[in-house]
């Protein structure tokens, strides 16, 4: 139990938590609120006049079959990036958890990609993969490899899913090695001596005591993925080709900027908000409770 | 079941610390054999070896006929009890007990019927479907048990398995280890730093210090006659009290520290000069000035156990720390002395410098 501490003002405590309201309202429910405002709406790419629609901007949405298709591409993206990103990093952090010598440096080199931005990543990415000058392409035609992201929609989303799983793998390798190393030495000799198979253990003792942590960062990299990728994406792809990596994020930005649609780029929003929420919610109902195994 | 043979064993980590150094010992077929010693002193190490979750640097391990020095853990025949049980968290008592069944492909019917037999062995018939966190220590601990039993192995080995348990606990599983021993008829390993579990549980002890084997032999012998003075001091408690003097040429008298001195009725097996350890037993001291040795102790405290009465103090004219066990509440006070006697039969003596019992 923590301990309660007693203000005797009233007015203190107010004031303490004033400024994290303020910000939160000013930068986060005042920008919400203009984003369901405007979903309602029709207005003109310069912003001078609006007329009310209802839920025309929504129907609309549903009825694109571009934005079905971004939907679709989305939840692909998503899913990749994640099972690519947890799957490498758990890779990694088993052997991390193994090596004895130099186990400090391993472990930082590992982590810095996190420090790279997300723009960054995908400038990386995208000069290793540019069909012209990329060594990787080069390596991908010398095997018979045909890649040209400009004009293949699948190779590009690939790319994309790459570079954004690559940035993830830092974090999700942290997470994994600190559950690792929580999981008792003598269970893993335990099951040795119950004749399990380097194999067996892995998958019959270290991997069901790690869901909980897997399962917390398959929350966090879905989020990642839906909504914190959109600048990897803007410096690599740009969506394109032909609306072939656009997903839901970035379709708010250029139907709102370069469509300039702005009822429909505030709708857009709005049900990605939806999909955050009811995201946060599952991760409170799950994580907070800690999966139990 | 089967003889366990070790022959210089040693271990000698990266780096290297030398944790276990040429250990022989013959154990034989369904033998309940206990090393106990300090912590550090490498009785785990060598348990671990026996498991195979440590490499052997030097020498060779039998089981049975067979050199296990290069085995896995799980084809040497062994099961093991660790002292936080090692229990997976994630498994129902029953699948617990069957995951090591099930990796040796037994049959169904197979499984089924060794569970059956261990959970009515260890009464855990209520818990088979309960996982490890809704039970309690003991009850973890009888699991740790019957998953090691259902294996039906040539060698059990135990690392300090009740060292998680209140002292209750400890004295009731205590009793219920050495009926499992008898019933099994195996051979067990077990190791614990705590010389009375050591002493009630096992047909022979290895007693071990600094990674060496102190000494070998029944219980009884490492009590009556411990081969070093780290052994008498180990084993008992209170701990045997220590006269460090030189034996006079007489040999009938040692001159502790200058001017006291303790004479003795018969001559002491020693040589005139020699630097010796005199070592008795506290409740070797008797109240009546009798014996081979009457000896006077000046009392600084006294704590009454009930049963017993355990009188600390000094010996008179010099500085050595002395401890006697009096039978029955004795009354006492600081300040006061005690004059005690001794039987030749119970001291022993020890080379200051080596510690190697010289009677």
């Amino acid at each position: 139990m923590q301990k309660r501490v007693v203000f005797r003002s009233r007015l203190l405590p107010y004031l303490l938590v004033a400024p994290q309201i303020a910000v939160t309202v000013v930068f986060f429910f005042w920008p919400s609120y203009q984003a369901l405002e405007s979903s309602f709406f029709l207005e003109d790419a310069f912003g001078f006049s609006r007329q009310w629609v209802g839920l025309l901007n929504y129907t609309e949405l549903f009825d694109d079959p571009g934005y079905l298709r971004s939907f679709r591409t989305t939840l692909i993206f998503g899913l990749s990036v994640a099972f690519l990103a947890m799957s490498l990093a758990l890779a990694l952090a088993v052997a991390a958890n193994r090596v004895v010598r130099a186990a400090t440096s391993y472990r930082t080199l590992l982590i810095w990609p996190y420090a790279v931005a997300p723009a960054l990543a995908g400038v990386i990415w995208y000069f290793l993969m540019n069909p012209s000058l990329g060594i990787v392409a080069y390596w991908l035609q010398n095997a018979g490899v045909d890649w040209n992201h400009y004009v293949n929609g699948d190779q590009a989303l690939l790319l994309v899913i790459v570079a954004a799983a690559w940035k993830q793998i830092s974090y999700n390798f942290l997470f994994f090695l600190a559950g690792l190393q929580s999981i008792p030495r003598s269970l893993i000799e335990a099951a040795a001596i119950d004749r399990a198979t380097p194999f067996q253990r892995f998958w019959t003792i270290t991997f069901p005591l790690l869901t909980p942590t897997t399962f917390f960062l398959l929350v966090v990299n879905l989020v990642y993925a839906f909504f914190d990728t959109f600048a990897l994406i803007h410096a690599t792809t740009e969506g394109g080709p032909v609306d072939a990596t656009s997903i839901l994020v970035f379709r708010v930005y250029s139907t709102g900027f370069v469509g300039q649609d702005y009822g429909s780029s505030a709708a857009q929003s709005v049900i990605l908000m939806a999909l955050v929420i009811a995201m946060t919610i599952v991760q409170f109902r799950y994580v907070e409770r800690k999966v139990v195994y | 079941m089967a003889e366990l043979s070790i022959t210089g064993l040693g271990k000698t980590y990266p780096g290297g610390v030398q944790a276990v150094e040429g250990v022989t010992a013959e154990i034989a077929d369904g033998e309940f054999i206990v090393l106990v010693g300090p912590s550090g002193c490498g009785k785990s190490t060598i348990l671990r070896m026996i498991a195979g979750l440590e490499t052997i640097t030097t020498g060779d391990l039998l089981i049975g006929d067979r050199r296990v020095n290069n085995l896995e853990p799980g084809d040497r025949d062994i099961a093991m009890v660790f002292q936080n049980y090692a229990l997976y968290p994630h498994m129902t008592v029953r699948k617990n007990m069957e995951y090591g069944l099930k990796n040796e492909g037994l049959p169904r019917s197979e499984i089924d019927a060794r569970i059956a037999e261990a959970t009515r062995t260890l009464r855990l018939e209520d818990y088979l479907d309960r996982k490890p966190r809704q039970l309690s220590g003991g009850q973890r601990q009888r699991v740790a048990m019957g998953r090691a039993i259902v294996r039906d192995p040539k060698v059990f080995l135990f690392d300090e398995p009740l060292s998680n348990l209140d002292a209750k606990l400890r004295t009731q599983l205590r009793a219920e280890l050495k009926a499992l021993h008898k019933r099994l008829g195996a051979t067990f390993v077990y190791v614990t730093h705590d010389q009375v579990e050591a002493m009630s549980l096992a047909d022979r002890i290895i007693i071990m210090n600094a990674g060496r084997v102190e000494q070998i032999g029944l219980p009884m012998d490492l009590y009556l006659r411990p081969a070093t003075r780290f052994v008498a001091e180990f084993i008992g408690s209170p701990a045997m009290n220590f006269v460090e003097g030189t034996v006079d040429p007489d040999r009938r008298s040692l001159a502790v520290n200058g001017s006291h001195s303790l004479r003795f009725a018969e001559p002491l097996p020693a040589e005139p000069g020699h630097k010796i350890a005199l070592g008795i037993r506290p409740e070797h001291l008797t109240e009546v000035p009798a014996g081979a040795l009457s000896m006077e102790l000046e009392v600084d405290f006294i704590e009454q156990l009930g049963a017993d009465t355990v009188v600390h103090g000094k010996l008179a004219g010099a500085n050595s720390p002395l401890a006697v066990r009096l039978h029955g509440v004795q009354a006492g006070a600081a300040g006061s002395v005690v004059t005690l006697g001794c039987e030749m039969d119970n001291l022993h003596l020890f080379d200051l410098g080596t510690g190697q019992r010289l009677n």
